[in-house]
């Protein structure tokens, strides 16, 4: 009997344990001494990204004694299954990185703090940018302070573009499947543009869709027109697919029918497309290839459409807090380190994201270099309009997964752009209609 | 006959005499307690980290049940199993997910069958040799996926290359870009990647067979083929088939190589059941993605019933 109590005494602690370990039960996360730590996790995980991060970490516990930041960095891959299961349980995050698609189910989930009421006394408002302050503020509820913006470039080489015997780079889509079908010389292994054929390739058949309904295009939802129909519903898409689809016959490798970011980025860098459109981002990996030199490529904006104008569909993320967080106080006080003016140009340089803070486009950085064609499009808003997409939507991947599967079909041959169009515009209609 | 001895038949066998079935219950009791109280962390570890889930995925199955928006999860029914089953890309899932275990189950046993007869044999530098032959089932099969990615791609890609080099192709195969092609490609990556199983599985089982089998078998003037099938595999035949079965299941449930390769395209061409529930978690819809799980595992457990019958037959006749 002597035995059987003590496995049982043992098996009993045993299984407290693990039931304590299971309840992941995150409340005491401040120490006797009186030190608060705080859980943070990021989403978009890279190690020279995750060093900086730790680093304005380091920066705030030296301003903040007695608060220390514990950062989780989960493999890209993993990390929005990963921060959705940790939101789930309610426990263990108390700043996390928060995207444009995903502050839309999380907010409505109740998972993330509204930090409207913190950010009316926030001496760092002022120093955003109108696009950040706007973000900021979404509608009402403040769930997020962002670090930076992507926004669209087209990066080209200079070299090839005087070879084909142009002026300057492509300013509209026309001109750029001109020049790319010059450039194309399969034998020599070079192609005219970097088609993005598989994952995500609806974002550029979508920015070139919306540069031809620029004129009636609602800015607030850049799916939809003025008149409330989907842009895939208005007579230019079909035109904008004419163009968008040639690039692909004229002026890409074949193989571009499943081609994602990795792709489209090393034939850039190395210096087997002469086009590509991109986010900012790309530009530090361009700077360090090894295959072109800094005189031979540069970006531009953003093509324009037939009336001369482009939607530019800014991009965007941040960091914000829970609900559940329990030290709430020195969480938003977290995340207004971040975004405020010294560490927020510092995170948006290293990271080359278009910056939420006014006085970073006074900076060199900012001005020169394959940066100037961002300045051209924030020195004209009338040509290079910043739109929202409605990327918060809780279909969003949906969309995603469907549009890029119907993308390659139509690579394929095994759709008409008119069935496209028709199939987008009956999958939105009918999703705002369910709403 | 001792007196000790004429006890110990009686507490030892159930239908003993009336003093051994007295004393039975209450060894069992007490017995079985503490085997219980033994077990018992492992039955809580299971049940709370395997039972527990699968019961809450099997719930979600029949909820509309999105990630994105959890204000409202009401119970549908058969729902939706019914969207999975009416949607076109069901069929095409099916038939991929058959060709890819066929496709790369076979190559894999019969290419890990030779090498695992080739390292059984002694010679030098065999544990280096072995050692490299094992070392890709050590690596992550994602990590796999974004390599052959890699080799595969059309333009940058090893295996272009080479095949231009020694004049075999005169343009870039588009091997991700073409349906057909893309699924040869992953195939290719998995066998790469799921011999080393099968040899390391053979190579153990070979040990079993006795050498002077083999030995008397060659006296007898038995040649290597006749060895292979009238001895060798004879004797390892069952563990054979329990590794055609782990790895049936395995390959069936391995999405990591295609999605790290095709993300299931061009077009839903390289789509595998595993991979179309990715795409449905990923949407954050867990009630397709829980529903598609149970007909997985429904379908596994009836195909797992009959092979094993089906072997056990073959045993006994």
């Amino acid at each position: 009997m002597r035995h059987l109590r003590s496995a049982v005494a043992a098996t009993a602690g045993l299984s407290m344990i693990a039931l304590a370990a299971c309840s992941g039960d995150s409340g005491d996360t401040g120490d006797s001494d009186g030190t608060v730590t705080l859980q943070m996790v990021e989403s978009l995980t890279n190690p020279d990204r995750t060093t900086l991060i730790r680093g304005l970490l380091d920066d705030f516990e030296a301003e903040n004694p007695g608060v220390e930041v514990e950062l989780v960095s989960p493999p890209t891959e993993q990390a929005d299954q990963t921060i959705q299961q940790m939101l789930q349980s309610g426990s263990g995050v108390d700043v996390l990185e928060v995207r444009d698609i995903t502050v839309g189910p999380f907010a409505n989930n109740g998972w993330l703090y509204d930090m409207s009421g913190d950010l009316e006394s926030w001496d760092g408002w002022d120093a955003l940018t109108d696009n950040a302050r706007a973000v900021a503020e979404g509608d009402g509820e403040s769930y997020f302070l962002p670090y930076g913006f992507y926004g669209l470039s087209l990066f080209y080489r200079t070299d090839l573009v005087d070879e084909a015997g142009f002026d300057g780079p492509p300013s509209s889509w026309e001109d750029l499947l001109e020049q790319a079908s010059a450039i194309q010389d399969p034998s020599s292994n070079t192609y005219g543009y970097a088609f993005r054929g598989g994952q995500n390739a609806n974002s550029n058949v979508v920015a070139a869709i919306e540069a031809y309904v620029i004129d009636g295009l609602d800015t607030e939802n850049a799916f939809l027109m003025e008149d409330g129909s989907t842009i895939f519903a208005a007579p230019e898409a079909q035109d904008a697919l004419e163009t968008y689809f040639a690039l692909f016959e004229e002026a890409s490798p074949p193989s571009a029918v499943s081609w994602g970011y990795p792709e489209m980025v090393e034939g850039f860098n190395n210096g087997s497309t002469a086009f590509l459109l991109q986010d900012p981002e790309v530009i530090a990996t361009i700077q360090g290839s090894d295959t072109l030199s800094e005189d031979q490529w540069g970006t531009a904006p953003l093509l324009v459409g037939p009336t001369g104008r482009a939607a530019q569909p800014l991009a965007v993320a941040g960091w914000g807090v829970t609900e559940f967080s329990e030290h709430q106080e020195e969480a938003v006080a977290l995340v207004q380190f971040l975004a405020s003016e010294g560490p927020g140009t510092e995170f948006a340089q290293a990271n080359s994201l278009v910056p939420p803070i006014a006085s970073a486009s006074d900076d060199p950085f900012y001005s020169e270099g394959p940066w100037t064609s961002y300045v051209t499009m924030t020195e004209n808003p009338d040509t290079y309009v910043n739109v929202t997409q409605p990327r918060d939507v809780s279909w969003w991947t949906e969309w995603i997964q469907k549009s890029d599967q119907e993308i390659q079909s139509v690579l394929l041959g095994e759709m008409t752009h008119e069935e496209l169009l028709t199939s987008w515009d009956e999958f939105w209609t009918e999703k705002y209609a369910a709403e | 006959m001792t007196a000790a001895s004429t006890e110990r038949p009686a507490a030892a066998t159930a239908g003993g005499g009336a003093p051994g079935s007295r004393r039975r219950p209450a060894f069992r009791a007490r017995h079985g307690l503490t085997i219980l109280a033994f077990l018992a962390p492992a039955i809580v570890f299971v049940g709370w980290f395997t039972y527990y889930p699968m019961l809450r995925g099997a719930n979600m199955a029949f909820r509309d049940w999105n990630l994105w928006d959890l204000t409202s999860t009401p119970f549908i029914g058969f729902d939706n199993f019914a969207t999975i089953l009416s949607d076109p890309v069901f069929p095409t899932v099916v038939r991929n997910s058959v060709l890819w275990v066929v496709g790369s189950l076979v190559p894999q046993l019969l290419i890990g069958f030779a090498l695992a007869l080739a390292l059984r044999k002694r010679f030098r530098f065999r544990g280096v040799y072995q050692a490299l032959v094992f070392f890709p089932w050590a690596v992550s099969g994602f990590l796999i996926g974004m390599l052959f990615r890699w080799m595969f791609n059309a333009e940058f890609g090893v295996v272009n290359d080479l095949l231009g080099k020694v004049g075999l192709i005169d343009a870039p195969i588009p091997w991700l870009a073409d349906p057909t092609l893309a699924m040869v490609a992953v195939i290719v990556a998995n066998i790469w990647y799921g011999v080393t199983f099968f040899a390391i599985m053979i190579l153990a089982a070979l040990q079993s067979v006795p050498e002077e089998m083999i030995e008397a078998a060659s006296l007898d003037g038995a040649g290597k083929v006749r060895m292979l099938f009238s001895i060798i595999i004879p004797t390892i035949s069952m563990t054979l088939l329990l590794t055609v079965l782990l790895r049936i299941i395995w390959i069936f449930n391995f999405p990591d190589i295609i999605y790290a390769m095709t993300g299931g395209g061009p077009a839903n061409r390289t789509h595998i059941v595993t991979t179309w529930m990715i795409n449905f978690t990923q949407q954050g819809n867990y009630g397709l993605a829980s529903a598609l799980g149970l007909c997985v595992v429904g379908f596994l457990l009836v195909f797992c019933a009959f092979y094993l019958m089906a072997i056990r037959k073959a045993d006994q006749s």
